[in-house]
């Protein structure tokens, strides 16, 4: 038993190990994300040609279809072409204009002979924020020969903050608990409190924490003292606070993390084992009234 | 592990302690994530021990994808030869079904101590990423949970109730057998849509809130992925069901042991590779979808990063279906009558040595700047024509049409037709697989002078026809075959002992294949948790080296088969001591 087991250890190890040396043979290399790179209007013109090349190599993924001078794949037009030619497919457009909109809609401006395959360049999975897709027009004017004329915005930089902001369900739960019944959020709701969205530009997330624990530590200025209760916010889970903070601080453009506070694991985790215990007793009933059925049937 | 010669009592009693176990398991589960979430700091992403947080992940989940494989897989397979002894009444296919339940008692064990490990990992390291899944899907992990007790309730009945509901009571027992099946395929089908979910979300709104929980379960990749990994799972529980029968075979003392073990290597093997025939097909299936939902992560998968493993992945397949040949060929040794068939043998063998070498052509060959320039490119002028899809599908269904002849003379090895039709019937028979052969080479050839968008549907009538052509080549087999003159029975346990090694390296391959495809299937998120959606912040968002990925799955390939010695060696155990109580 041994002996076979042995011999079948080495089968197995020399199997694997073939297939592990084939997978040195083959090219080896590591693929990282694209570095995340700040664009302010401030960032000079030579700078962004940089942040649009690295980014149409990198996070939007240009390459896999297309081509420039550092090369490529031709299931797309080559760039270098359709950047050249950018000033001159639609007259009434200048090439900035043309370039940018056959990035955010690639499908209205199809080069003859290629197929529709390629996302909208602020979609997934490219998601470039505005500035970024800035940056790419730029590097694509340079390849084309041109002189970037694109200038980043303040709207274009504070609309590149809320893009690919973290994921918070604090939107739902905002709604779940009630807090949009009197509180403005992203726009909707009612006008009892004060709008959450200026709040949470006003306070650190931490004092929106202690507020829900406690709503008589502070009050807004303006409004009266008093209105919301520690009843109306005593059910909320502290997975749930911690994911409507998060939301609300992201969306005011801070660094937030409801990380390690889940609500899965605070109050739905007791609910379920006590539903599991339940379940479990329910089967030693069973267990006994099968017992005693067969013991009432070896005595009859 | 309980008698299955039960009462209702004991019956209810094993399946009882199959709940509780699981009930201890997630309490101890839920006790220590909470315990590790209060006392680490609040993190996006942590590690322990110094160890690297995708690894750790990374091992566990493909060990209980492994494991669940298994357990899923071989209820699959048990029914389906459960069902074979009560239609042909041969009492040894029902003992065959039974020996093979008894292996999963341990492996269920196994597989739910690896789910918690993978949940308390996801909880611990992951906490952001798994409070987004699971919030979104809380449905779902709820209705799992539920699923989960299901199935180890209706499994333990499975088992324990064997020998009590036999004649005619093997009715009520056929019906647990389906209801364990329906269970675990269910549980397949939940774990799908958070995998799924992470390949191809759907929906949700622009920033990531649930805005439809049908939309997020049904998304591109689901549908394809439960069939692939379902026919996959009876493949791999197949597989492991032979390996499991050739360690039998190779300890056994006496001429019936080895004679039993044979014929259930054979079995095993048999639905193993009947599995795998149609895998590719579900393959495609599952990449079509891919490139609907995304043409640059099909791009990538086929075409960028992860090309390569596309041909170590041509290479391990190629191997299996000469593996699988080079047991039914062994196997006709103990055939009387096959030899009649030997001389087929080498051609059969030249179409898979030649569509081995085609499917494993790359599409860029590894060369050096004096090559490349001497080649005109990185592609080679002649060995390039053969690198791409439209060789390498003609290939691929040239390689299952061979196995499936090859299946098709083993089965007649002994036997002669003796119906009127026989010669009319051959020829038919002959015609079809002639047909297939000309379909599949003509689109193969036509493929190479149309745009890659045709070319792709050339695909689905070449597959087409090779499904058609065993489907009608089967049909013409079972009643060319009724009545047949039997020139003497299968001398069952006289076989080489290497075919034994055949049958192994069929479930190392198989295993070694899952865990590649497992690692291809998650890395083309690249960067992404959830794909276009979702990234990865931490320090390991980056793809690893070929090098590094097919070490990984070596290791974890290591570590499965040591686990599942573990589960051989117990179900052997409690085999001999039964049969020495008996």
């Amino acid at each position: 038993m041994t002996g076979t087991f042995i011999k079948i250890f080495f089968f197995m190890l020399a199997t694997v190990s073939l297939y592990t040396y084939v997978g040195q043979l083959v090219p080896q290399f590591e693929e990282h994300p694209p570095k995340k790179q700040v664009i302010t209007p401030e960032t000079p013109t030579s700078e962004l040609v940089g942040i649009g090349q690295d980014l149409l190599h990198g996070k939007g993924g240009c390459l896999v279809c297309h081509m420039d001078a550092d090369g490529g794949n031709n299931r797309g037009p080559d760039l270098r072409q359709a950047a050249a030619a950018a000033n001159k497919h639609k007259p009434d457009m200048s090439a900035e204009a043309y370039l940018m909109e056959s990035l955010l809609h690639p499908d209205d401006f199809l080069v003859p002979g290629y197929p529709r395959m390629m996302p909208a360049a602020n979609k997934p999975p490219a998601n470039l924020t505005p500035a970024e897709v800035k940056a790419v027009v730029a590097y694509m004017q340079t390849l084309g020969g041109m002189e970037p004329t694109v200038k980043v915005t303040m709207e274009d930089a504070a609309a590149s903050k809320k893009v690919g902001a973290p994921v918070h369900l604090g939107r739902a739960l905002l709604d779940e608990h009630g807090c949009t019944g009197c509180h403005k959020v992203a726009g909707e709701g009612g006008e009892v409190g004060p709008d959450l969205a200026v709040v949470a530009s006003k306070r650190e997330p931490a004092d929106i924490l202690k507020k829900l624990d406690d709503p008589t530590s502070w009050t807004t200025p303006g409004y009266p003292a008093g209105m919301m209760t520690k009843e109306m916010t005593q059910g909320i889970s502290e997975g749930d606070r911690q994911e409507m903070v998060a939301y609300l601080a992201v969306s005011a453009g801070k660094e937030y993390s409801a990380a390690g506070t889940l609500s899965p694991w605070s109050h739905e985790g007791v609910r379920l084992g006590l539903v599991i215990l339940v379940f479990n007793l329910g089967l030693l009933l069973a267990l006994a009234v099968a017992r005693r059925n067969e013991k009432k049937g070896e005595a009859a | 592990m309980e008698s299955t010669q039960t009462g209702a009592y004991a019956a209810l009693k094993a399946a009882w302690k199959g709940v509780v176990k699981i009930s201890l398991m997630l309490a101890v589960t839920y006790l220590v994530a909470n315990w590790f979430i209060s006392s680490l700091p609040a993190a996006d992403y942590r590690s322990l021990f110094g160890l690297s947080n995708r690894n750790a992940i990374w091992i566990v989940a493909q060990l209980h994808l492994m494991f669940g494989a298994f357990v899923l897989g071989v209820p699959i397979f048990a029914y389906i030869t459960e069902i074979i002894g009560v239609a042909t009444k041969e009492k040894r296919y029902d003992g065959l079904a039974r020996e093979f339940t008894k292996l999963l008692a341990m492996a269920y064990t196994l597989t739910a101590v690896l789910g918690c490990l993978l949940l308390l990992l996801l909880v611990v390291l992951y906490p952001k990423l798994t409070g987004y899944l699971s919030g979104l899907f809380k449905p779902t992990w709820l209705f799992y949970i539920v699923l989960i007790f299901g199935e180890v309730i209706v499994a333990t009945l499975y088992w324990v109730t064997w020998d009590r509901l036999q004649g005619s009571l093997k009715k009520w027992h056929l019906l647990l057998g389906l209801l364990v099946n329906l269970w675990g395929t269910a549980i397949l089908f939940t774990a799908d849509i958070w995998v799924t979910f992470m390949m191809s979300p759907g929906g949700i709104d622009e920033m990531n809130n649930l805005t439809s929980l049908w939309g997020a379960i049904n998304n591109h990749t689901w549908l394809p992925i439960n069939i692939h990994r379902l026919i996959a799972n009876v493949a791999f529980g197949g597989a492991i069901v032979a390996a499991y029968a050739a360690v039998r075979f190779l300890n056994a003392k006496t001429d019936a042991e080895r004679a039993q073990y044979d014929w259930m290597g054979y079995i095993g093997s048999f639905i193993a590779i009947a599995a795998f025939i149609p895998l590719p097909f579900a393959g495609y299936w599952l990449g079509r979808e891919i490139y609907q939902f995304s043409e640059q992560m099909g791009v990538s998968m086929m075409g960028g990063s992860f090309a390569w493993l596309w041909i170590l992945q041509a290479m391990l397949i190629g191997l299996l279906f000469f593996a699988a040949n080079f047991y039914l060929w062994l196997g006709m040794g103990r055939i009387p009558g096959a030899e009649r068939y030997t001389k087929f043998q080498v051609g059969l063998m030249l179409i898979l040595t030649l569509g081995f070498m085609i499917w494993a052509t790359p599409r860029s060959i590894i060369a050096s700047g004096m090559e490349m320039a001497a080649m005109g490119g990185s592609h080679h002028p002649f060995l390039g024509l053969f690198g791409v899809m439209a060789a390498k599908n003609t290939a691929v269904n040239m390689m299952i049409l061979t196995t499936f002849i090859s299946f098709m003379i083993y089965r007649r090895g002994n036997r002669i037709p003796v119906v009127p039709w026989a010669t009319k019937g051959n020829i038919a028979q002959a015609l079809t697989i002639a047909a297939a052969t000309a379909i599949v080479v003509f689109y193969g050839f036509y493929s190479y002078f149309v745009p890659s968008i045709t070319r792709i549907g050339f695909s689905i009538y070449q597959v087409g026809a090779v499904l058609a052509a065993m489907a009608l080549f089967v049909a013409i087999d079972i009643p060319l075959l009724k009545g047949a003159k039997e020139i003497g029975p299968i001398q069952w346990g006289k076989i080489a002992p290497r075919s034994q090694y055949a049958l192994f390296f069929l479930a190392i391959s198989f295993t070694w294949l899952m865990g590649l495809m497992g690692y291809i299937r998650s890395g083309i998120r690249q960067y992404w948790h959830i794909y276009g959606r979702i990234a990865d912040d931490s320090a390991n968002a980056f793809t690893p080296t070929h090098g590094h990925a097919t070490l990984m799955v070596s290791a974890i390939t290591i570590v499965f088969f040591l686990l599942v010695s573990a589960v051989f060696a117990m179900a052997a155990r409690y085999k001999d001591s039964e049969e020495t109580a008996q």
